[in-house]
């Protein structure tokens, strides 16, 4: 995001709505972008309201209260003056948008938010089957966000227990290495709100995953929400509960479930 | 929408936070799936949700998106979803959807106990099902349990730690009431997933139990929700 300075008013309504606290205010007095930071999701430009006031406008109105020792509490969910700019986005940067940006489509997946399908469609498209597990692993969520440096060491981390990664993932397309897990070397600087790495695994081997998590975690400078999955059985147990358990971890008692609704059904005799 | 898998919270609140969304797979039931997602939102409106959207358009919470205005303009292959504070209301919708018989791949986040049985009753078996397991790494680098109860309500991080603490803040000087700062932290979220009903309550709660009393999470992984 750029902020235009000669219309900013440094009010600073966008620095507590910015998702990554990258805005602050500069010795002008106006507001600056730590464009290091910055994963281009726009939710400033979204969610704080032009009010299109001249700077001049709101200035002379500022420092009139000023001398009257009066204060004033605007709105938070309003820009003044219009000053956001959103900046045409050029390869690799652009990824800080289709990452970060859940209004954003993938163009490898066609899919908005981060660019996944899960179980989402399970029903329709049979991705993970009986004895099959899902494994999600979002790096940089919550809140924290995550560069690809990061999300490389993960994949690296995972890519040698040979899980198969989705192919109709936006992060699948970046690792130029599926033995290694290497991601392309010029993307690596660049930041994301976060990035989901999702693997497809066989059920009984759900413990050595999570153990892989369990080292590289440590070595990251942001947080990952991680998640398992897989195709119910007949009666509506879910499989991979007994190896999650098995390999020590809690389950969290909310989820997510597909309800089978989807058509046409997947069958499991298909190819 | 793994947007809506980690939420956290303690048990209690969590009864209270149902999300259900269609989702298509390309090649499948994509394509002309556009009325066929207008006739869920419909279908999601007659039973008052609290919260809904499309991730391409934003939430109805928006200060410029009308829901009639939201449905024309629909296109195949967004993700809408709607949210719900309580099972009863949600397996009304279930029925109501399993008439409709849309083809579309309808999903639910919340506590997935309650989701079972929501399917029993309407005499449907789940078809596949994910877990959280709970937050890891740098564990340290986050804010108090409070902060993050409101900050996995929309998965997709728009809502900021900054801007929670802000409005919490504003609710404890009384400059806003709960509902209005619950409703300024949905206004972030793009996809409508954020349960402002329940944030308002955690407001609520913070009022005669104190603000931002809790600590910081501990340096192991945790869970995604937290005990009670």
């Amino acid at each position: 995001m750029d902020i235009d300075k000669t219309k900013c008013v440094g009010c600073g309504n966008c620095h507590v709505i910015c998702t990554m606290g990258a805005i602050s205010l500069g010795e002008d007095g106006k507001s600056v972008v730590n464009q290091d930071e910055c994963v281009e999701c726009s939710t400033c430009y979204r969610v704080l309201r032009n009010e299109g006031y001249p700077p001049w406008f709101v200035r002379a109105i500022r420092k009139a209260l000023f001398f009257f020792k009066l204060g004033y509490l605007a709105d938070i969910d309003l820009c003044p003056t219009g000053a956001l700019t959103p900046p045409e986005l050029t390869w690799p940067r652009i990824l800080r948008a289709q990452f970060s940006n859940p209004t954003v489509v993938h163009p490898g997946t066609g899919v908005p938010g981060r660019g996944t399908d899960e179980i989402k469609s399970n029903d329709v498209t049979g991705r993970l089957r009986q004895g099959e597990a899902g494994l999600v692993v979002e790096i940089g969520r919550p809140g924290l966000g995550a560069f690809f440096r990061d999300i490389e060491k993960v994949a690296m981390a995972l890519a040698p227990l040979a899980p198969i990664f989705e192919p109709e993932n936006p992060v699948t397309h970046l690792i130029s290495d599926f033995k290694t897990g290497r991601m392309k070397e010029d993307i690596l600087d660049e930041k994301v709100l976060s990035a989901i790495i999702e693997m497809k695994i066989d059920l009984e081997r759900i413990p050595v995953f999570l153990l892989a998590l369990e080292k590289v975690q440590r070595e990251i400078d942001t947080v990952i929400s991680v998640g398992v999955a897989s195709r119910c059985l007949p009666d509506g147990t879910i499989p991979h509960e007994e190896w999650v358990q098995k390999a020590g971890y809690p389950l969290s008692p909310n989820g997510k479930t597909n309800l089978g609704l989807g058509k046409p059904r997947f069958r499991e005799d298909e190819p | 929408m793994t947007n809506t898998l980690h939420r956290q919270g303690e048990m209690e609140s969590l009864k209270h936070d149902y999300i259900i969304f269609a989702h298509t797979a390309k090649g499948k039931n994509r394509e002309g799936s556009a009325e066929k997602n207008r006739e869920f939102m419909r279908i999601c409106q007659k039973y008052h949700p609290v919260n809904m959207g499309d991730v391409k358009q934003g939430s109805v919470l928006h200060d410029d998106i009308e829901f009639q205005s939201l449905l024309a303009t629909m296109e195949d292959g967004t993700v809408a979803a709607a949210v719900f504070t309580d099972i009863d209301t949600l397996q009304k919708v279930v029925e109501d959807l399993i008439r409709a018989d849309l083809g579309l791949c309808i999903n639910i986040s919340g506590l997935l106990d309650e989701v079972r049985k929501c399917c029993r009753r309407v005499g449907i078996t789940r078809h596949s099902a994910e877990h959280s397991l709970g937050v890891w790494g740098a564990l340290d680098r986050l804010p108090e349990r409070e902060v993050m109860e409101f900050n996995t309500m929309c998965g997709h991080g728009m809502v900021s730690f900054n801007l929670i603490r802000k409005m919490i803040e504003q609710v404890r000087l009384r400059r806003m009431t709960p509902k209005q700062a619950a409703g300024m932290m949905a206004k972030c979220c793009e996809c409508g997933a954020f349960n402002p009903a329940r944030a308002e309550a955690l407001l609520e709660r913070m009022r005669s139990r104190g603000f931002l009393h809790s600590e910081k999470r501990a340096s192991s992984h945790g869970l995604a929700t937290l005990p009670e």
